[in-house]
């Protein structure tokens, strides 16, 4: 067969275009952050105190660099924010994920599953902002005076669950990760499904023909082949919630200085942080705070690259569990 | 063969009809639109320019205004960098950002002043007295409930409820937690020295504290718990008015306590107006005076003296000229409760729209 070079070429041309971008932007975060990854060291992912110092006196020279009075970056209340509202967040929405694919793929009338596969993924093309505002608006109330003091009365003896340990204003950890389950459902619901309407029929019928329940036949053959798609599909909700910026922003409390003591206390999470102190940062002469949010942003890309790496560990895991 | 003739020339005489029209209809655009301005900055002065563009368009067919409400901190930079000609902010640039930054103006475009708003249930309609070191014990966290010694003292009489205060700041990089940082800061020396002021300070951790998005957000964070504390620009007083929000009494320098009024406000700008440097970068917070509201700043235009072309620094001297005088006319400043600038600081403005060419 003879090659077409040129069209090879291009084609080559094209997919590079993606990697290219992101390797651009890595390197573009690394070289504008160098200074402030020099200038903070470890004690930036270390310490939980932040502080742009004061931006109307003179600088002053502090480890080799010209930094405003009292400018201390320290992000660990972030991270843990950010972690913690997006592992609550799978936590809520993969059950209702996997629950929502089963239903559309086994329980519904094949004539009916196009419209309604169609609804479930329509939430996933939901502006987040517009989540933000649902939010504000609905969510935070009801969990300050429903949902809230009903977790309190079940669980309150548990310090983590009272609503008392908080303002309970309903603006925090809780209404954040809620916000993102809703967001990343739809994602792990509509991949499930996909993989789930590939099983073979003849797997299905065998499991039947074996005496197997529909109960058995969702729970001991179906989901056991679509595992490796269910993480994949995972992964893809946590990439979004880690990174998903505006809508907790709008509901997450805004905290600074803190850690969470309780799932009602506000938080900030690393994506929505660049953003609120973008404004501020911009006036330090220095130009150091700037540098800094440079440098959250390549932190949330590294914890981002990690939790996908060890998603593949587990990929191959399964695999290999399912090969034996 | 004549109607031949006749066919030609009346075509001939629509295509130069045409023609003309075309060039006229791209004359007048040409000259409707020349110069276009982009302001971006503070939320809080979005509103104003958006009451004045239309006017000043009307006013000066030559030149077409947008605006953008982003954030002092945006306005500066941008102004800055040369991505718009008019920034607008709450807070006047740094001495470090002037010495970068020499060809950079901060023009007053009017004053504005912030009211602290509660709301506190049976008691949104007294009007609540604090000061500077009861405000930053609230926020710092030393004082956390309403009945706690240091606000009862200031309110003999008045039963305040035995609940956990809720203080609420700004997220976002704001002009509001700017003035409202610098009365804390000048009035309390603890404050000055733990955290001082900022457009974002680092708040101290106060475990009920609540960060809120923009004014509107501290709206509704006082609207949705009860129990809570705000600092609010008086812009936005038909919100709190219509959310049925408590306003505080604050202490002045003079030791008296004052509401946000025309009254209150411009006696605290006429404190100051004499003080005002030639570059009109000044705080107006905390002035002296037993009538002088604690908490008003002027609202600034930040413009590079050095614009790109003749015609754009044109434009860009008659919006500041028109918005410091024409624009400061009561019927647009009472629509965001502003106060129009003392002639003293207008002359001073004119001065400075002067340097740019």
């Amino acid at each position: 067969m003879k090659r077409s070079g040129p069209f090879r070429l291009c084609l080559a041309a094209i997919a590079m275009v993606i990697p290219a971008a992101l390797i651009f932007i890595v390197l573009f975060l690394a070289q504008y952050a160098w200074q402030a990854i020099f200038y903070n060291g470890v004690r930036f992912v270390g310490t939980i105190n932040w502080s742009l110092g004061n931006l109307y006196a003179n600088p002053v020279v502090s480890r080799g660099y010209h930094v405003p009075i009292g400018a201390d970056y320290g992000i660990l209340a972030f991270i843990v924010g950010t972690l913690f509202s997006s592992f609550l967040a799978i936590l809520f929405a993969l059950p209702v994920a996997v629950g929502t694919a089963i239903f559309l793929a086994e329980a519904v009338p094949a004539r009916l599953r196009p419209g309604l596969s169609m609804l479930v993924e329509l939430v996933a093309v939901v502006p987040s902002v517009v989540f933000g505002l649902w939010g504000i608006y609905v969510l935070a109330p009801l969990i300050s005076h429903d949902i809230g003091p009903g977790i309190t009365a079940i669980l309150g003896f548990i310090p983590f669950f009272n609503i008392n340990n908080s303002t309970g204003s309903g603006f925090g950890l809780l209404t954040a990760s809620i916000v993102l389950a809703l967001m990343i459902t739809p994602i792990i619901a509509t991949t499930l499904y996909d993989a789930l309407l590939q099983v073979p029929r003849e797997l299905r019928e065998s499991a039947v023909a074996l005496g197997a329940t529909r109960f058995e036949v969702v729970t001991k053959t179906m989901l056991p082949t679509v595992r490796v798609t269910l993480i994949g599909g995972v992964v893809l909700g946590l990439g979004r919630a880690l990174g998903e910026t505006m809508a907790v922003l709008m509901v997450s409390g805004g905290a600074l200085n803190y850690l969470p003591g309780t799932i009602f206390t506000p938080i900030s999470t690393m994506a929505s942080f660049i953003l609120s102190q973008l404004d501020s940062a911009l006036q330090d002469p220095t130009n150091m705070a700037v540098k800094s949010l440079a440098e959250i942003a390549l932190v949330l890309f590294v914890i981002t690259l990690a939790v996908n790496a060890a998603a593949r560990v587990l990929v191959r895991g399964a695999t290999f569990v399912r090969n034996l | 063969m004549r109607s031949d003739f006749k066919l030609r020339r009346s075509t001939l005489l629509r295509a130069g009809a045409a023609a003309l029209l075309v060039t006229g209809l791209g004359a007048g655009v040409a000259q409707a639109a020349n110069v276009t301005l982009v302001e971006t900055g503070s939320t809080l002065l979005y509103p104003l320019f958006n009451i004045w563009v239309p006017h000043f368009e009307k006013a000066h067919p030559g030149i077409r205004v947008t605006t953008q409400g982003t954030g002092s901190g945006t306005g500066i930079a941008e102004a800055i960098s040369g991505v718009v000609q008019v920034g607008a902010s709450d807070a006047y640039m740094s001495d470090p950002q002037i010495k970068q930054n020499p060809d950079i103006l901060n023009i007053p475009l009017a004053i504005s002043a912030q009211a602290i708003n509660y709301n506190l249930p049976g008691l949104n309609n007294r009007h609540l007295k604090l000061s500077g070191p009861v405000l930053a014990g609230i926020y710092d966290g030393k004082i956390g409930k309403w009945n706690a010694l240091a606000i009862e003292k200031l309110n003999p009489g008045l039963k305040l409820p035995d609940h956990k205060i809720i203080p609420v700041h700004r997220t976002d990089g704001s002009g509001d937690t700017f003035i409202f940082s610098q009365y804390l800061s000048f009035s309390t020396p603890s404050w000055n020295s733990s955290v001082g002021y900022g457009t974002t300070v680092s708040w101290p951790a106060v475990p009920g504290g609540l960060g809120a998005e923009g004014n509107p957000g501290m709206v509704e964070a006082l609207k949705q718990n009860p129990y809570s504390i705000a600092y609010i620009g008086v812009s936005f007083h038909q919100q709190v008015k219509q959310a049925k929000l408590g306003k505080a009494m604050l202490l002045n320098k003079a030791g008296k306590f004052v509401l946000p009024t025309a009254k209150t406000i411009s006696a605290a700008a006429d404190q100051l107006v004499g003080k005002t440097p030639k570059d009109e970068r000044i705080s107006l917070v905390f002035a002296p005076g037993a009538d002088s509201y604690p908490i008003i700043n002027y609202e600034y235009a930040i413009v590079n003296a050095k614009q790109h072309n003749a015609a754009t620094a044109k434009a860009v001297k008659a919006l500041l000229t028109w918005a410091s005088t024409k624009g400061n006319a009561p019927h647009f400043l009472k629509q965001v409760e502003f106060k129009a600038l003392p002639p003293a600081v207008s002359k001073l403005s004119a001065a400075q729209i002067a340097k740019i060419h």
